[in-house]
């Protein structure tokens, strides 16, 4: 630690790399650049929930239908391995999913093993400096092929707004236990201007469910 | 049920629509005895606020009665009569634990548009654009609460609806503004806009110490009011009368302690840059007219405070940010904080130190609300609030006036 200031109260130790490759010995790194095809994506919200139950909630895999944009169904296969089932109207997509690294209450690290989505990722979970909350962060990566492109057209919204999306609902079952939603409220008649602004707005995406029951 | 829906720029109409369901474990619904229009939906009807759709229901400043609640609201119970605040907080984010309520994390769902516009996204707010959440508003016979478990406020003594319903919104807006005021005893405050948010303001300058308030405006009857609370009052219409100079003759050339930005985005003025803001919002080169906001800054005192209530949306111009800096000002704003304030508010009325319903004119049906809405934008009939009763029959000429 530097000698220059030798008051600072409260500042913590900075481990060399933390936050999915956030900083790098106290430098500030940017997330990683599109290239070859390759689309990253990097997103954090801070919770005020506990780094453990934050932990749970994203690790059973079954429940992410719950939090997660047109994921319908997600099935243990294996130890570490899962089925995945999205769904945006009449079209479906399917991949199988491997978790490659899995530290209880700090990290969750996973690649895709064939389907028709070829991605990856990895959520970090830790203390916020103060302890003011937990501190997600989610570095994600989608390989645009023709497959990613379709799953985007199906998803209807760009797969790294998807990320954000999806992290802000998580933070909000994970807060209230309900995800803030509008879908189902009643409106007076929509013009086709009104019909084009929803699109545009992400507002014809569905909202996860949370922990309203799931219309089957 | 009927509810009063936004159709396009200046265009309001009732339509018939389906009632609201409980979407959420955490909503309520709220059968709607009384709702008032607001000066900010004026802002709404002048298409000065993006991300409104057709067909979007208006309305945020409402009371009722709970008719259902969902299974994760136990403080609330059908029966139950509420004041709703328009911001909607979830009571367990960081910033609703701070009591920053109008910064709620999780109440608005199109925090993404809010984002790409201001960086970060505030609370959701009732029947006030999808950027702020897409809300169905109350200015209907039904409305859904999310989050009424930590929003709505029970009356549980029987003061009238009139009483109390501006506890939604206005009362705790003025309110606030005269707290981020930071009035000292004895201070000089100047409030800009004598409408109701201008109203509860002088009159909470007042309860928080303030020696004088001055008050601004053109409109006679709002001037009335103000004077009516005490205040001395500047009509900024009259031929040659400066505002800035008007200021300096009240408080010995020292410039009000605090001022209070009342109007927000649409300010009018008669003078070069009332032209200039209005040619570049037509333009589009500018979304705000801050005329008010311009003279605030240009006449408070060194060192004192410009608190402002009124809203702005988006880019202003020619703001004089040296005289800000010069004259080492503190600037406070923002929706209001509606959950710290209903209660402690509530108490004042309880006690009989204030009658919020003073500045009620003008009592309607909701099919006599789209008439209303031109009137008081066209500042006709001696408009200083209006309040509707969603259930009433409509009623026949001339409106009525109480």
């Amino acid at each position: 630690m530097s000698q220059v200031l030798n008051e600072k109260p409260n500042i913590e130790l900075s481990p060399i790399i933390a936050s999915a490759g956030v900083t790098l010995n106290n430098r500030y790194l940017p997330p990683p650049e599109d290239k070859d095809g390759k689309l990253w994506v990097r997103a954090s919200t801070r919770i005020q929930v506990d780094a453990d139950s934050l932990y749970q909630i994203w690790r059973d895999l079954e429940s992410i239908p719950l939090w997660q944009e047109q994921i319908t169904r997600v099935t243990r296969t294996g130890e570490r391995t899962s089925h995945w089932v999205m769904r945006s109207g009449d079209k479906t997509i399917e991949w199988d999913s491997e978790i490659l690294a899995d530290e209880p209450g700090r990290r969750i690290a996973w690649r895709s093993i064939g389907g028709d989505s070829d991605n990856a990722g990895e959520v970090i979970f830790e203390a916020a400096p103060g302890n003011r909350g937990t501190m997600v962060t989610v570095l994600q990566e989608f390989r645009m092929g023709k497959l990613a492109s379709a799953w985007e057209t199906l998803v209807g919204r760009n797969p790294k707004q998807a990320v954000i999306e999806n992290l802000r609902h998580f933070k909000a079952l994970a807060e209230t236990g309900e995800i803030p939603r509008t879908q189902g409220q009643p409106h007076g008649p929509r013009g086709m201007i009104a019909g084009m602004k929803e699109s545009s707005y992400g507002e014809k995406t569905a909202t996860p469910p949370g922990l309203n029951r799931i219309a089957s | 049920m009927k509810a009063l829906c936004w159709m396009g720029k200046s265009k309001v109409e009732v339509h018939t629509v389906d009632e609201p369901t409980i979407l959420n474990p955490h909503d309520a619904i709220i059968k709607i005895t009384r709702t008032a229009i607001c000066g900010s939906d004026l802002h709404l009807f002048d298409g000065f606020i993006p991300t409104m759709e057709e067909g979007d229901i208006l309305g945020h400043e409402f009371m009722g009665i709970v008719e259902e609640v969902g299974r994760s609201v136990s403080n609330l119970q059908r029966g139950d009569r509420v004041v709703i605040p328009f911001t909607i907080a979830c009571g367990n984010c960081e910033f609703c634990k701070k009591k920053i309520w109008a910064a709620c994390d999780n109440s608005n769902p199109n925090a993404h548009l809010m984002e790409a516009a201001y960086g970060y996204s505030g609370s959701g707010l009732f029947g006030y654009s999808h950027m702020m959440g897409g809300y169905a508003g109350g200015q209907a016979q039904y409305v859904r609460v999310p989050f009424a478990n930590v929003g709505a406020l029970k009356i549980e003594t029987d003061l009238p609806d009139e009483k109390v319903l501006f506890l939604s919104d206005i009362f705790p807006t003025g309110y606030m503004a005269a707290e981020n005021a930071q009035i000292q005893n004895n201070d000089i405050v100047a409030v800009w806009g004598c409408g109701p948010v201008g109203q509860f303001a002088i009159a909470s300058a007042f309860m928080l110490g303030a020696a004088r308030v001055i008050a601004i405006d053109r409109l006679p009857e709002r001037l009335e009011l103000a004077r009516s609370l005490g205040a001395i009052t500047v009509d900024y219409s009259e031929e040659d009368v400066n505002v800035l100079t008007a200021l300096k003759d009240l408080t010995g050339g020292v410039g009000p302690d605090s001022c209070i930005d009342a109007v927000g985005l649409e300010a009018h003025s008669a003078q070069l840059q009332g032209i200039y803001d209005t040619v570049k919002t037509s333009l589009m080169l500018e979304t705000d007219r801050p005329i008010v906001l311009r003279q605030a800054i240009q006449s408070v005192r060194k060192g004192g405070t410009v608190s402002l209530p009124g809203v702005y949306g988006g880019l202003l111009d020619k703001v004089p940010f040296g005289s800000a800096f010069g004259k080492g000002i503190t600037m406070k704003m923002g929706q209001t904080n509606m959950h710290t304030y209903m209660k402690p508010l509530l108490e004042r009325i309880e006690k009989g130190q204030i009658d919020p319903s003073y500045i009620i004119s003008h009592r309607i049906s909701l099919e006599e609300a789209p008439e209303m809405y031109k009137v008081w934008r066209d500042k006709q009939e001696n408009v200083t609030k209006i309040v509707i009763d969603p259930w009433a029959e409509r009623q026949q000429v001339p409106l009525s006036q109480s």
